[in-house]
């Protein structure tokens, strides 16, 4: 092989490995680019930034708690204030406020209620209810009994199943009918299952018992 | 120098080559800098506010947590002060919505990413990776077994605690977590054992383990404490039921 033939080959060479790495390198942005998909990081920083809001709120909702409590009529105060609330949140007694309804008609595992339940305390649900009963820290797990029926709080329940949930109506609505949201993933997965979604004035959950 | 006496097609074909490949080397040190395209920087920017949001959240859950601290604190020594029924009926409430340190037996399971898994890769299949959906599954099991506190890396499962996945991230009670995930359940150990031994209650994530896709293990444990829930509890929109007699 002559001088100016190798020369020819190792130039070839060079720009066949100058090409390859050029290819690689957009690639790899392509990759980095998918990764960090923009609708999901847009989701998250919302929810950072809703749950950062709250929890200041919160702080604020303590530190005037903390400074009742120096003087004994309001601390006595601030206690019953305190045991009104958690019972409220207990589930010891009936409740209503605004919020949604999701009704759906089909067969459902018990994956699924735990997936509805999990978007719309995420959503910020301040209580969740399906067919009448309330979850809460006593009854929170969604049991599956050997013919595949789901229990709840030892008491069966079936389709339809309604779902009901007290909060802001628009967020808890739009965070279940979102593109890839939870209605259409179930949808996506599940043959015939219908849904029927309501935002209401007043949803009513009776107490724990 | 008779050699490099070359025909003026050959010329061309070497300076063609040699301007090909300088293009080739400009735009390879170009590309090699990522971080200054628009779609980069963007990243970064994006990726600074969760950073800082993160960091607010860490504060303000620590803050919770001291300002709770103290006002129990404060309670307990009102209680001393006033036999006053209420402030026993305030704790036990407390301790049934996870605003308690929880002590006591359960079990301890340790779910982790598989040795192939790479989570910052979203190419990545499903399989390897614990997913939020696993975790749920797992919590909502130990529910059933009336597990009296839950806790994940840390952070104390309420029921209105979310696990939500963002892309690869998961998150419970909105704070970033990372794998391996540790799960503090206490109650009676010997029903947890016995419903996790079931191959049969989550079928899918036992597959991944037997497949070594995922890692799944667990033991009972005699002293195990789960932390205070150190997030919101605001009610904005609850009331109380008001009955009217008829």
């Amino acid at each position: 092989m002559k001088k100016r033939e190798l020369s020819l080959l190792v130039t070839s060479i060079l720009a066949g490995i100058l090409i390859f790495m050029q290819g690689k390198a957009f690639s790899g942005v392509d990759q980095a680019a998918r990764r960090e998909s923009r609708t999901d990081i847009f989701r998250e920083i919302q929810i950072l930034k809703n749950t950062n809001d709250n929890l200041d709120d919160e702080v604020k909702e303590l530190e005037d708690k903390f400074s009742k409590m120096s003087n004994q009529g309001n601390a006595l105060q601030v206690v019953a204030d305190e045991i009104e609330k958690y019972r409220l949140l207990n589930g010891q007694v009936s409740i209503m406020g605004p919020g949604i309804r999701l009704t759906i008609d089909g067969d459902l595992k018990a994956i699924w209620l735990t997936d509805i339940a999990n978007e719309l305390f995420s959503a910020g649900a301040e209580a969740v209810s399906i067919n009448g009963i309330r979850i809460t820290e006593s009854n929170a797990g969604f049991d599956t009994i050997p013919n595949g029926q789901i229990m709840i709080n030892s008491v069966i329940i079936k389709s339809p199943y309604d779902i009901e949930a007290i909060g802001e109506r628009k967020t808890l609505a739009d965070a279940l009918s979102q593109p890839q949201g939870i209605i259409q993933r179930m949808k996506e997965n599940l043959r015939d299952v219908s849904t029927n979604l309501l935002q209401k004035d007043l949803v009513s959950m009776e107490k724990v018992i | 120098m008779a050699e490099f006496d070359l025909s003026w097609k050959t010329k061309t074909a070497f300076v063609t080559t040699g301007i090909f490949i300088g293009m080739l080397v400009t735009i390879q040190i170009k590309s090699s800098i990522p971080t200054s395209s628009y779609l980069y920087d963007e990243m970064e920017v994006q990726q600074q506010l969760i950073k800082s949001y993160l960091d607010d959240q860490a504060l303000l859950k620590s803050k919770i947590v001291s300002l709770r601290q103290r006002i129990d604190e404060n309670q307990a020594k009102l209680s001393e002060s006033k036999n006053n029924g209420s402030l026993e009926v305030l704790q036990s409430l407390k301790a049934d919505v996870g605003l308690d340190v929880s002590r006591g037996s359960g079990v301890e399971i340790t779910l982790n990413d598989g040795a192939k898994a790479q989570r910052a890769n979203e190419t990545e299949l499903g399989n390897y990776l614990v997913n939020a959906a696993d975790l749920r599954d797992l919590i909502n099991l130990l529910r059933t077994t009336k597990a009296r506190a839950i806790a994940i890396n840390g952070q104390r499962i309420i029921t209105s605690s979310p696990i939500s996945s963002v892309g690869n991230t998961i998150l419970v009670n909105n704070f970033h977590l990372l794998p391996p995930f540790n799960i503090t359940a206490i109650g009676d150990s010997t029903v947890m054992m016995q419903i996790l031994n079931d191959s049969t209650s989550l079928p899918d994530l036992y597959k991944r383990a037997k497949n070594k896709q995922i890692l799944l293990e667990y033991k009972a444990e005699e002293n195990m404490t789960a932390p205070v829930y150190n997030g919101d509890l605001r009610l904005k929109y609850i009331k109380q039921t008001i009955k009217t007699n008829p």
